[in-house]
């Protein structure tokens, strides 16, 4: 006899949904609550806002002075760089300087105005620290909280989970024998555009309606491509399949930043696939066949 | 990993989901923060001067129980509804006597708006998908991605309750 628990809590400026199958009632909540303190913890490490996170304490810290931070944040840093080197700047987390001068995000408490010229290429990792190369500010909200459902997901299986979901406000990832029908919301007030099966597989969607803002007679959103500071994704939807949420999380803003044929080969490069949605225009398929 | 994209192709019509999820009953959240409690008694609702006091907003209702263990307080889950956009949750906060947050769960959650996503139009799009797709796109909607959800509304619920804890609940010093 097995036991199925679904759970939903606000973390990570979402809902956080969370739903396991265990062998017995007792197991399936023992394994719902470490995983959240497991959320809990990735949004106190990475968050851009409050004072004791890492990337606070970098923000802080002068430029050349190496900063210890969580294995976590390490491994989110790794691969945020990694994606930034193989989008060619498409995606770039040291762009909150811009986001901030825009208004979407809070100004930081740090002493230091980041430099223009600053990029991913001026963020240093050894030995456990980091280093910036020249004062920039960091953000990982288009990559922490894939990695957070990741962690989740995790722990839900070490702890006796048979069949596991996660789903943190769209960004989500499901673990286990059976296939998961996810409907899919399309651009705009689209409604239920499409849908996919997934089994053992992350999804994750990003679009500009939510947030998009006019101001000054032009649109502005929390998305840019990176390489000029301009708005991407403003009326689409982009929705990315990968082995891991936190790619799948990431590869939704290299989608709508970088060129066809260079998205192609990066979502090539994870295994990934994607398919953007456009009122007007529908569905287009990017990626590997599945 | 596997996935199989069920979309359909060129512009298309698109369904209004009623996606709703139900967490936990009011009953499973008391017995979840308080396992000890042998009873659940419902506080009096808040009085005029005390939403005046949080500036409580319009329709604002929520539902207070006292946990008690016998003679004993154990502390008080509320049970509380936001509104955003198109969507609503009911929560429940327990507190403990001190005013301290034991739990936060969300109880339910539903897209207001809409009809169901069985719609004929919607589906007929998918025709040359397998049987067994056709029947899991007619199912109810269990698992939804997309334009992300904000808590905000829900964040600012429960500071709402916190600041009627300390002008109606918190024992006097």
């Amino acid at each position: 006899m097995s036991a199925m628990l679904q759970r939903a809590r606000p973390h990570l400026g979402t809902l956080v949904e969370m739903r396991v199958e265990a062998p017995d009632e007792a197991c399936a909540r023992a394994a719902i609550e470490t995983a959240f303190v497991e959320v809990a913890a990735v949004h106190a490490r990475m968050s851009f806002h409050t004072a004791d996170s890492d990337l606070s304490r970098l923000h802080a810290a002068h430029v050349g002075t190496q900063v210890e931070v969580d294995a976590r944040t390490l491994d989110v840093l790794r691969c945020a760089l990694d994606l930034a080197a193989r989008s060619r700047g498409c995606f770039d987390p040291t762009m909150a300087g811009r986001l901030v001068a825009r208004g979407f995000l809070p100004p930081p408490r740090s002493p230091f105005v980041p430099d223009a010229r600053a990029s991913w290429r001026d963020v240093e990792l050894r030995d456990g620290g980091v280093r910036l190369r020249r004062p920039l500010w960091l953000d990982l909200g288009g990559i922490a909280k894939g990695y957070a459902v990741d962690r989740a997901i995790g722990v839900l299986l070490a702890n006796g989970a048979t069949q596991a979901l996660v789903n943190a406000g769209g960004d989500l990832r499901v673990a286990g024998p059976r296939e998961e029908i996810v409907h899919l919301r399309g651009a705009g007030d689209a409604g239920i555009a499409g849908a996919l099966a997934l089994r053992d597989a992350a999804l994750a969607s990003s679009g500009g309606a939510a947030t998009r803002r006019y101001r000054d007679g032009r649109w502005t959103g929390v998305h840019l491509d990176a390489r000029d500071g301009s708005h991407v994704g403003l009326f689409s939807s982009a929705s990315v399949t990968a082995p891991s949420c936190m790619i799948a999380d990431a590869l939704t803003k290299v989608v709508f930043a970088a060129p066809f044929a260079l998205a192609r080969g990066v979502l090539a490069g994870y295994g990934a696939q994607a398919a953007t949605h456009a009122t007007r225009r529908g569905w287009r398929v990017q990626g590997r066949a599945a | 990993m596997q996935s199989r994209w069920l979309i359909p192709v060129g512009a298309a019509v698109a369904a209004q989901a009623a996606f709703a999820t139900q967490y936990l009953s009011v009953q499973q959240a008391q017995q979840e923060a308080f396992a000890g409690a042998s009873e659940f008694r419902l506080v009096p609702a808040a009085d005029a001067a005390a939403r005046a006091a949080i500036g409580a907003p319009a329709g604002w209702a929520p539902q207070v129980f006292e946990a008690r263990a016998g003679e004993k307080k154990l502390g008080w889950l509320i049970v509380d509804q936001v509104i955003g956009k198109s969507e609503a949750i009911t929560y429940a906060l327990a507190l403990d006597t001190a005013g301290a947050v034991i739990s936060l769960e969300v109880l339910d959650y539903r897209e207001s708006h809409g009809s169901e996503v069985r719609m004929p139009a919607w589906r007929k799009q998918f025709v040359g998908k397998t049987a067994a797709d056709a029947a899991a796109l007619g199912r109810e909607v269990k698992i939804i991605s997309g334009a992300t959800l904000s808590c905000r509304h829900l964040t600012e619920g429960v500071q709402r309750l916190l600041r009627w804890y300390e002008v109606a609940l918190k024992a006097p010093a």
